[in-house]
């Protein structure tokens, strides 16, 4: 139980926090599908960090470090879609899926390259990584916490005042719904939308270093983030873009993932349903919920339209 | 020179400063990494297969055949207004039809190809379904469906149905020993390029290529189904059912890409292995860039594909001492993002061309005293 | 004193230029201090433009502008903001699901820290709908008032700026005649209050109302600028057109005969709010007359048109059509018996943009046998029945039949659609708002074709929000008010202003199901 309890909680602070990152860039009026390639390239970043400065920072300060590191990834990063999506006007799905797959290319070349040099053997150099994630996880009594989920619920604050209670986020959020209004009364609708995908930068690049890091110390970059940065689109859709809704359908459909991580070692073993099944179950949860609440969707009325302010 | 040359030459001319632009990317990456090979590196992703003939010639063929399927499959579903990303997905349920059909059922090739067809139809007419009826954004719907295809198959191959997996290969039999019959025939090519996988596959693509090229822009159900793409509201207007439509582009895009799977494994190119739980096939995807590169359209997308399998060979051929054999993907991936604005070059460059000519045409149409 | 007569702004040789087009030439416009003063131009002739320059959503490519004597440059809103100029746009920039208080708010947000503070917006807000008479609810969410609020939402955004140049974008274009008066008095009050006005209009019936002076623009350049008190109607209208227009059509009397369309009870649901669209409607339409449905936009005429030709389904009621029930066919069933349908919206519905222009011609007839055998498309014959109509109805294009209608003029897009409908020859022509952005000059073609139709012995249903269409091109007139008919008329034996009190729901009369 507390095994499924440890693995949920794990899951939903990943799934919210780029949840909450996609929520922000939709906000703006920026579709961003490659959640997915922002949590490698923030994951990647922050376990360099503690790959090479692993023993020589006192713990503190390595925390603090290699998540910066990997939000300031994530926001780089996410700027290529931004730039792609807003100043180019491209189409953003597109632009999205190519920063995915550029994403899992970037990693496997860079680590690869790493080891290499680093090895100078002569055979094909693996893409993984070994680090320690002492620093992160902290045992309280029968419990033990990582220091992910106190600042993904720190962060879901943050996001919801922000978004709500912040002149800020009221001129964010008039950019994704109606940038013509936003406009006339002389907000930057492009600044705004380069804020919207900078954060979901941020938050994909901390989510994609809370996936990897607290589970395990070795990550073998050519397995990328298995599909958690889709998932997390499916919690923002299912959260209908609202902080809160989020955190709860995060949970939900980190139930389902955990599941497959404890299915061999616990009662769901006698079930006798392989890890495959149980791999399969957040997806179609998803589909089942997003079938019965995509009729009355309310998206942000102008995500996805790229803000042409010359246009006749 | 008329209207429709000239959009045809614009298109390609942006297609290949992306081509040239993802290459150069490519380059300063190989300098990054080693400097001193960097030039030898390169050469070889340019020269692709024929670094290595014939044999490289061979594996380049056998990779571009399911390549032009994906490729159709993406463009099809983008001249329809869909994306389909799923095309993945599709892919690996048509290589389960294709090697259940093969290693169980033992049927000729042919058979197994259809089946492959049929599975990837199906995979691809959910999203369809839950898009026009559910109101669901494709994109999502085909994502999801990648993976669940994924755990789908590898649970079937695995442990669901006894016979497909061999244990000691850790791999899917192999088709020459297990059902020789379900192998796509060669008519010799294996033996010019000395491989054991280069067969008609590749003309039955160009063939599958051509056949959605007709449907697409000589057919009533082409111009309803692009009708939709381009305006699903004037479509209804017009008479025509949106939603059917949605779900039979799905279907067909699907379909095409599980021929292709049906192509690939069929000529006996590799096995499946089920262990690998967490990749789709990469092919699945790289259709996207062949799709882009070509501007949705079928016979581009021949060559577009040609291109794709020409550098991933390429890029199989680094000295793995020096280099990663994903920089190719890295290359293909920066090229798709340049797509992104390819239209937008075709644009800029239409624009800078036609400032004049729009002069001329604005004078011509006055007349009855038009207003916007 | 001479102080009065000073200009608060002034535009002086103002040129702007988009690609292959001059939407402002050489225009001078001089707004006094406290005067109300109207911009009058046909559509196209580059009012908006010439606003928008003002409010600084344009850089004008040359020409100054002056503020109280000094040179001023107008890079952004916010600059127009700071000079105190504001403007109420045709196509309100308010955020739907933001509440009334935060639209006004927005961009210029009163906070303490970190946080948005209202409450003193709240109160300044209230007060300023008191001074003006500008009722309005601060806690409503947009999507949710009445299209009136909107517009006063609109006008305390600039009062709450502390505008004093308010600019007015065809501001009566959604507004019922009584509305209307009331927006004509609360600009008098704000000219009164010090405000100086400027306001775009092609109604010449409102400028003679409230303006002081008037500037006309025509294609781009300006005919003049008059006093109201001095001119007429008729001259404001020949400065506008540049010629005498007659404002009625010849057309000689009307002749019905049966039957062709029979709506009964018909009832169509709402897709924005749980009351019905259209309530219980019941008329008809018969072979050698043009009916027309006038109201209000908003009061369920999109909803009916759709009903009827099938975009949407109906939830009560029959609709019979050349003798069959029609009220479950598909919208091609409903094109086949004779059914055609010029949309309201026309690159919604009426093209599709990315077609060549051919390919639009033959959208509702491709599936024929005329233009396709065994499923492939006779390229041969979708060409030369596409010449045809081009040249029949004089559709302009840059490359003819190949043209991509995306970049076609309005006008002429607008033909097109005209041309494909009409040469189905129809038994009932559903024409939607068929001249909205034209000029004079089609319009006129347009009218003469719907006649020549009705002369033919065919039935038009003509759906229109422009009162002198209606009054010059219908035989019997239907008002709808809020999804009911309100009353039925011959337009020769009803006022204008007699019309605007039924379109207002201010009067009602019942409406006979079947002449």
């Amino acid at each position: 139980m507390f095994l499924l309890i440890k693995f949920t909680l794990l899951y939903a602070v990943v799934l919210m926090l780029v949840a909450l990152g996609g929520m922000f860039s939709e906000r703006s009026g920026v579709i961003n599908i490659a959640l997915e390639g922002i949590m490698v390239i923030g994951g990647l970043a922050g376990v360099f960090v503690l790959s090479l400065l692993g023993d020589k920072m006192p713990a503190p300060l390595l925390v603090a470090v290699s998540i910066l590191v990997s939000a300031l990834a994530g926001i780089i990063y996410s700027l290529l879609l931004g730039f792609s999506a807003i100043t180019l006007k491209a189409d953003q799905t597109i632009g999205g899926t190519a920063l995915n797959m550029l994403a899992t290319a970037i990693a496997i070349v860079i680590v690869k390259a790493f080891n290499n040099s680093a090895a100078t053997g002569n055979g094909a150099a693996s893409a993984k990584l070994t680090y320690s994630n002492a620093a992160f996880i902290y045992k309280i009594g029968p419990f033990t916490i990582n220091i992910f989920l106190i600042i993904g619920i720190l962060l879901l604050i943050c996001s919801y005042v922000f978004l709500f209670r912040t002149k800020w986020g009221l001129r964010l959020r008039s950019c994704g719904e109606h940038p013509q209004a936003a406009d006339s009364v002389g907000i930057n609708v492009y600044q705004w939308r380069y804020i919207g995908v900078a954060i979901s930068g941020a938050l994909g690049g901390i989510g994609g270093f809370a996936y990897i890091v607290p589970s395990v110390t070795t990550w073998n970059f050519e397995v990328g983030v298995a599909g958690a940065g889709f998932l997390a689109l499916a919690v923002m859709i299912f959260g209908q873009w609202k902080p809160f809704n989020i955190a709860a359908a995060a949970v939900f459909f980190a139930v389902f993932r955990s599941l497959a991580n404890i299915s061999d070692s616990t009662v769901l073993a006698n079930l006798g349903l392989s890890k495959n099944i149980y791999s399969m179950m957040p997806f179609i949860a998803s589909m089942i919920i997003l079938a019965f609440t995509s009729k009355n969707s309310k998206a942000p009325k102008a995500e996805g339209i790229p803000y042409d302010k010359g246009a006749r | 020179m008329s209207e429709k040359t000239k959009n045809a030459l614009l298109s390609i001319v942006a297609s290949l400063v992306c081509i040239v632009l993802g290459l150069a990317v490519g380059f300063l990456v190989l300098t990054c990494i080693n400097a001193d090979n960097a030039l030898d590196g390169m050469a070889r992703i340019i020269k692709g297969g024929f670094h290595l003939k014939p044999k490289g010639i061979g594996s380049e063929i056998a990779q571009a055949a399911p390549l032009i399927m994906t490729g159709l499959s993406v463009a099809f579903a983008f001249k329809t207004g869909l994306f389909n990303i799923g095309a993945a997905g599709q892919y690996t349920v048509g290589v389960f039809g294709a090697l259940y059909f093969a290693l169980i059922l033992h049927m000729p090739w042919y058979v197994c190809l259809l089946a492959a067809m049929i599975c990837g139809a199906v995979w691809g007419a959910v999203p369809g379904i839950f898009k026009a009826y559910f109101n669901v954004n494709e994109v999502i719907t085909s994502i999801m469906f990648n993976w669940i295809g994924l755990y789908l198959v590898n649970e079937l191959m695995y442990t669901g149905v006894p016979g497909m997996y061999d244990q000691k290969t850790t791999r899917t039999y192999k088709l020459s020993s297990a059902s020789p019959s379900s192998l796509i025939p060669d008519l010799g090519l294996n033996a010019v390029f000395k491989t054991n996988s280069t067969t008609i596959a590749i003309f039955l693509a160009v063939a599958f290529a051509i056949v959605v090229y007709v449907i697409l822009s000589k057919t009533t159900f082409g111009y309803e189904l692009k009708a939709c793409g381009f305006n699903k509201d004037a479509a209804k207007y017009a008479g025509i059912n949106e939603k059917r439509n949605i779900v039979l582009s799905m279907t067909i895009s699907g379909a095409l890409a599980g021929i292709g799977a049906g192509l690939y494994f069929l000529s006996g190119a590799s096995e499946w292995n089920p262990q690998v739980s967490t990749a789709l096939p990469a092919v699945g995807f790289n259709g996207i860039p062949v799709a882009l590169l070509a501007l949705s359209n079928p016979i581009g997308v021949i060559f577009a594909a040609i291109f794709v399998a020409h550098i991933s060979v390429g890029g199989s051929y680094l000295p793995t001492k020096y280099y990663q054999p994903e920089i190719a993907d890295l290359i293909v991936a920066v090229i798709i993002y340049l797509c992104a604005f390819v239209m937008l070059f075709k644009e800029m460059i239409r624009r800078s061309l036609g400032k004049k000519k729009r002069a001329e045409e604005a004078a011509k149409e006055s007349g009855k005293g038009e207003t916007k | 004193m001479l102080m009065e007569n000073d200009y608060i702004i002034e535009m002086l040789g103002i040129t702007k230029e988009f690609p292959g087009i001059k939407a402002n030439d050489n225009i001078t416009l001089q707004l006094k201090r406290g005067e109300i003063h109207a911009l009058l131009g046909e559509n196209g002739a580059g009012k908006s433009t010439l606003m928008s320059i003002l409010f600084g959503l344009y850089q004008p490519t040359s020409g100054i502008i002056k503020k109280n004597g000094k040179e001023v440059k107008i890079s952004s809103p916010n600059d127009a903001n700071d000079l105190n100029i504001g403007m109420v746009h045709q196509h309100f920039k308010l955020v739907e699901c933001f509440s009334v208080l935060d639209n006004i708010i927005l961009g210029v947000e009163p906070t303490k820290g970190l946080f948005l503070e209202k409450k003193g917006a709240r109160k300044k807000v209230m007060e300023l709908s008191e001074k003006y008479g500008l009722k309005v609810d601060p806690d409503a969410l947009v999507s949710d008032i009445t299209v009136g609020m909107q517009q006063r939402t609109e006008i305390l955004k600039m009062l709450y700026r502390d505008n004093e140049v308010l600019i007015f974008d065809e501001p009566t274009a959604v507004l019922t005649p009584q509305e209307i008066s009331e927006l004509m008095k609360i600009m008098k009050n704000l000219a009164k209050e010090g405000k100086s006005i400027l306001f775009i209009t092609h109604k010449l019936n409102e400028i003679m109302e409230v303006a002081d002076r008037c500037t006309i623009l025509r294609k781009g350049k300006c005919v003049g600028t008059v006093k109201i008190a001095d001119t007429s109607k008729e001259e404001l209208s020949r400065m506008m057109v540049g010629r005498n227009v007659s404002f009625s059509v010849d057309k000689k009397e009307a002749e019905p005969g049966e039957t062709v369309l029979q709506v009964e009870h018909m009832t169509v649901p709402s897709k924005a709010h749980s009351n019905d669209a259209v309530k219980d409607v019941s008329f008809n339409v018969r072979r050698g007359e043009i009916v027309c449905i006038a109201g209000i936009d908003g009061n369920g005429q999109t909803e009916f048109v759709h009903g009827l030709t099938g975009l949407e389904k109906i939830s009560g009621g029959t609709i019979t059509f050349a003798g069959h029930d029609i009220t479950k066919a598909s919208i091609r069933e409903r094109s086949k018996l004779g059914m055609s349908h010029i949309p309201e919206d026309r690159h919604k519905h009426g093209l599709v943009l990315d077609y060549t222009l051919e390919q639009n011609m033959v959208l509702q007839r491709y599936w024929q046998p005329e233009f396709q055998s065994g499923g492939f498309i006779k390229s041969k014959a979708v060409r030369d029945y596409s010449e045809k109509l081009i040249d029949q109805y004089d559709v302009r294009s840059g490359q003819g039949a190949v043209t991509v209608t995306r970049g076609m003029s309005g006008g002429n897009q607008q033909k097109a659609i005209i041309a494909r409908e009409i040469d189905k020859d129809p038994e009932l022509l559903v024409a939607v708002q068929p001249t909205r952005g034209l000029d004079v000059g089609a319009i006129e073609y347009i009218h003469n074709q719907l006649v020549a139709q009705r002369d033919k012995g065919k039935a038009v249903l003509l759906i229109s929000l422009e009162l002198d269409e209606v009054m010059d091109v219908s035989d019997r007139i239907l008002v709808m008010y809020e999804g009911r008919l309100v009353g039925q008329f011959d337009p020769k034996e009803i006022t204008v202003e007699e019309l605007g009190l039924y379109m207002a729901g201010a009067k009602k009369k019942d409406v006979p199901a079947k002449v």
